[in-house]
């Protein structure tokens, strides 16, 4: 086979087979065939809608089912499109317009977009998203963090002059999220307790987008500016229970409010220059240069009024104001430099530079009891500055056979600055600094023996001399390498992936091994079955020292072991009868086996004194440290769907979804739910 | 006699026709091809590139089907000859790409097109993207953007198969909300120029921060963690088994690993601070460290973030 042959196979191969993501079983991918649409003016109008009913059954934790799944009965406009086009391209006030929604109705995650075009004249573009978001947040904070929210966004984009030299942008985009949530206070010292308090969220931004481009001797020239206007006012209030998550504990909270307005804007600017120019056939080079700037500011107030009784029993009233505003201005910069000499090799060359500053002061002032303790201005400084640059060189020696390799110099600064003072007095300032280098270099290469196999291997080596955080990468590798062979229909590839980081200082040390390995297999080989096949792994092995209290005894010199094993397998396959029914069947698995272990290592189960030595480390003796170092479950999603023709613009569609959720150590957040829906599919 | 190509020769020259616009004399114009592909002709309207047809101002060489596919005259001589005319399943990867940026070059999305990832392995326009078969509603897609990106990065398609993770599957966000497939600007907000091919908030910065709006501050007391080293600090992006897309599936364990005092880390390079001795870690209300430190992600009103 000639390398055109196989490249026009990979070609059709890319839209023929492909490896299906386990989507929701509704809406119906099966297209009705009425797609001819009716002519109306000079307007070609294609419609397609699915509607039906779509239900759950849940038992078990409905909580968790929400969080990780949440579809419910309902009627539901599944999916709908239109496509409007003007036959000739000369429509009067537009030539097309493509609308599509999904999951309207109730559905928990509802879509819509709409792209309405004036060829030549202007392009307008929106995107509606609602999003739900419920999680009950049991492994995080006892469920006191509980969230039943929704998030819509929208983005709208209007260009205008879109085809000339000269183009204009206008934008707007608003953020909102709202809805009831659980959260807790600690009161009313730091030794006293945590009461779970009502509130209800209430998050908004609204950014509204002024720019243009510009071209000019080979050059474009891209310039934006932004405000983004943020405001949270959430309140929190109610009647809370007397008793907090401390039952040894005389502290008792018999009412709470607060209310705590945030306010501000991050104006930005950014500017882009690029252009591509040629110095002889197949000969050219690319540059481009983005700055941005931002100046972030925030306002706050907050007013927090609570009444109980202290840890020793005496009656309290706290009432805590705090004010102030806090600013983030920040500056990057990219230019990127790249070189074709010849067709077969790239030379680039970005560097990139990053300065932000993160200053505010907030003035705290308390009151027990109604005596106003001491107005308190705490100021904190937060600078970093990174500058980086990366060579690549990508050489093709052979058509089967090319070379990669690369260099990265990254440079960062931290600057730190914080103090505390009365109001009145100055301030006493304690500062830092620190500075990080890390040079890192890839190598790789890409072979290509035949036409239909492609093989890749790359490696990365990495070294910073001081890393902000143990688990920050210190000194690190990473190896990838993916086969690949094609042949008509058939897809096989593989893959497989090792990362390891070691940061170690004295006394302290933290290793983490992550490998990721895979194959999949696809065959679209005909009209009436296709087939799609999927398994990976991921490993996670990962060391860290800790230290902790235990009964105010400080313990040191243990380590955090955290293993995950998380295999994951995919199942896909369609059926097509003579064009007259679809059957669509699909199997999701996923399970984490955790360490390997049968059971939580806790109170009761296996407590282990002392330092447990596993190889050549340590791992802590505290059985809730020890419970958490791995976590086994399982989630498994097996689907079916049928889908058939009654006329050339109507399909009946159904489907079964299963979800099943398990946790191998507890069962309270297991669940199990039946899903499914029926539809009609029309289009005209 | 019509002119015969063969070979690499023939690659060469129609893409030299196709950058100089150089023979005007052998564009025969579109009309002249729906007479054999009446099939993609009656629905050409509805493609993006008509518009260079109803423009009507553009040169032969810019414009319908001449404009990807080059002059046709000699293809039409010869009775349809594929030889005598550019096809791009003939075409290699770097001259796919070199036809469709004569035109598309034009955007800031796609100023890192050349450099990318996906150039450098071969993956170009028409791997993702199909101008006359198109299954998407808009951009020429080949399929739907999900199980294109899902066909070659199989891997993740096994993190958004987890029980927690972004609802990618569920047609509420895509890969190209936070990913620019054509190639991003190096990520300034990390070192070591990684991640590539991310897409970028309005001020450069990460793109959890297009949605995640009550994350980004700025807070009088910032957790350095988030700003230092991103989001992905304590959180994978894509998928996991843990609650709030969380690397460990409790919250002590992600803070402990950081907080151990340890060696010359931290933003005064004196060791990230440990708890103070009150954290008593056999009780199982100091192991939800969020109960208390509520404000995780930044505080206006306490350095602990305690409110």
């Amino acid at each position: 086979m000639t390398s055109r042959c196989a490249f026009r196979h990979a070609v059709c191969m890319a839209a023929a087979c492909c490896a299906w993501a386990q989507t929701p079983v509704a809406p119906s991918n099966e297209p009705t065939q009425g797609q001819g649409g009716d002519n109306a003016s000079n307007y070609n109008i294609r419609q397609s809608f699915e509607a039906g009913y779509r239900w759950e059954t849940t038992g078990g934790d409905f909580g968790m089912y929400q969080s990780t799944v949440n579809y419910t009965n309902g009627l539901r406009l599944l999916a709908s499109s239109l496509d409007v086009q003007s036959r000739d391209g000369h429509g009067g006030f537009f030539d097309q317009i493509v609308l599509n929604t999904q999951g309207l109705g109730n559905d928990p995650y509802q879509f819509a977009s709409l792209h309405i075009e004036k060829n030549r004249l202007y392009r307008y573009d929106l995107t509606w998203r609602s999003i739900a978001y419920v999680n009950p947040a049991a492994t995080i904070s006892f469920g006191e963090h509980a969230m039943d929210t929704i998030r819509h966004l929208q983005d709208q984009d209007l260009t205008l002059f879109p085809q000339s030299s000269l183009r204009f942008f206008l934008g707007y985009s608003r953020n909102t999220q709202s809805g009831p949530a659980l959260t807790t206070q600690q009161l009313f010292d730091a030794r006293g307790d945590e009461f779970p308090l009502f509130t209800n969220i209430r998050r908004e931004q609204n950014e509204y987008r002024l720019g243009g481009e510009v071209r000019f001797a080979g050059f474009r020239l891209n310039v934006m500016h932004g405000w983004q206007d943020f405001k949270e006012d959430t309140p929190t209030d109610g009647t809370p229970l007397p008793q907090g998550n401390n039952p040894n504990d005389l502290t008792t909270l018999n009412s709470f409010q607060r209310s705590a307005p945030y306010h501000g804007t991050s104006p930005y600017w950014r500017g882009a220059l690029f252009r591509e120019g040629r110095f002889g056939e197949h000969r050219f080079w690319t540059m481009n240069a983005l700055a941005t700037y931002v100046a972030g500011q925030r306002g706050f107030v907050q007013d927090e009024f609570a009444n109980g009784t202290s840890r020793i029993g005496a009656l309290t009233q706290l009432q805590v104001v705090t004010l102030g505003n806090a600013q983030r201005p920040a500056f990057t910069g990219n230019f990127t430099f790249s070189l074709f000499p010849t067709s077969w090799i790239t030379l680039t060359n970005q560097s990139s530079f990053y300065n932000i500053r993160m200053l505010g002061d907030s003035v705290y002032t308390q009151f027990t009891n109604g005596a106003q303790g001491t107005a308190v201005l705490p100021f904190t400084y937060l600078g970093i500055r990174t500058v980086a640059n990366t060579t690549d060189a990508e050489i093709r020696v052979r058509p089967w056979f090319s070379v990669h390799a690369g260099y990265d110099f990254s440079y960062r600064l931290i600057r730190s600055v914080e103090g505390q003072t009365v109001v009145g007095n100055p301030l006493q300032e304690v500062t830092a600094e620190q500075t990080n280098q890390l040079h890192s270099g890839v190598l790789g290469f890409r072979l290509k023996p035949i036409a239909s196999l492609t093989i890749r291997l790359d490696g990365e080596l990495g070294r910073a001399d001081h890393p902000i955080y143990p688990i920050s990468e210190g000194n690190f590798q990473a190896f990838r390498g993916r086969i690949e062979w094609k042949h008509r229909s058939l897809r096989l590839s593989g893959y497989g992936r090792s990362d390891y980081n070691i940061n170690s200082v004295s006394l302290s040390s933290f290793a983490s091994h992550a490998r990721q390995y895979g194959a999949d297999a696809s065959w679209a080989g005909n009209k009436w079955f296709s087939i799609d096949a999927s398994y990976a792994k991921q490993h996670l092995y990962t060391l860290g020292g800790i230290d902790y209290f235990a009964d105010r005894a400080e313990v040191t010199g243990e380590s955090s072991l955290y293993i995950s094993n998380i295999h994951t397998a995919t199942l896909a396959a369609r059926f097509n009868f003579k064009d007259k029914a679809d059957i669509s069947v699909g199997y999701s698995h996923v399970q984490d086996v955790g360490d390997g272990r049968a059971g939580p290592l806790g109170t009761g189960t296996l407590f282990v004194s002392g330092l447990v030595s596993v190889g050549s480390f340590q791992y802590t003796s505290q059985p809730a440290l020890a419970a958490a170092q791995t976590f086994p479950l399982r989630f498994l999603s097996p689907m079916a769907r049928i889908s058939i023709r009654i006329n050339n613009k109507v399909r009946w569609n159904a489907g079964y979804q299963y979800y099943g959720y398990a946790e191998d150590f507890s069962a309270l957040q297991n669940y199990r739910a039946h899903t499914g829906y029926t539809s009609l599919a029309w289009s005209f | 006699m019509p002119v015969r190509y063969s070979g690499a020769m023939r690659f060469w020259l129609g893409l030299a026709i196709l950058a100089q616009g150089v023979w005007a004399a052998d564009y025969v114009g579109s009309n002249v091809c729906r007479n054999c592909h009446p099939d993609i002709w009656s629905q050409f309207y509805r493609n993006p590139h008509y518009k260079s047809i109803a423009s009507g101002k553009e040169k032969a060489e810019n414009t319908g089907c001449e404009g990807c596919h080059g002059p046709g005259k000699d293809h039409i001589e010869s009775g349809g000859d594929r030889n005598a005319i550019v096809g791009f399943a003939d075409l290699a990867p770097d001259q796919v790409l070199n036809a469709c940026l004569r035109c598309h070059v034009q955007t800031i999305s796609r100023a890192n097109i050349r450099r990318s990832e996906h150039t450098e392995q071969d993956v170009v326009c028409t791997n993702c993207h199909s101008v006359h078969n198109s299954k998407a509603p808009r951009f020429l897609l080949a399929k739907k953007q999900t199980d294109l990106c899902y066909s070659c990065h199989t891997s993740v398609r096994a993190q958004f198969s987890m029980p927690f993770k972004h609802r990618v599957n569920e047609g509420a966000i895509q890969c190209t909300d936070c990913h620019n497939p054509h190639g991003g600007f190096a990520a300034t907000w990390r070192m070591a120029q990684r991640p590539q091919m991310l897409d970028r908030a309005s001020g450069n910065e990460e793109p959890c921060l297009k949605c995640h709006i009550d994350k980004r501050g700025p807070f009088v007391f910032e957790h350095t963690a988030v700003r230092v080293d991103g989001c992905e600090t304590c959180h994978n992006p894509h998928g996991s088994t843990n609650a709030k897309l969380l690397k460990r599936p409790v919250v002590f364990t992600v803070c402990l690993e950081c907080h151990n005092g340890a060696g010359n880390f931290g933003r005064h390079g004196i060791g990230v601070i440990t708890q103070d001795s009150t954290h008593n870690m056999t009780d199982p209300r100091y192991q939800n460290c969020t109960t208390c430190h509520v404000r995780i992600h930044g505080s206006n009103a306490d350095a602990n973030f305690l409110r």
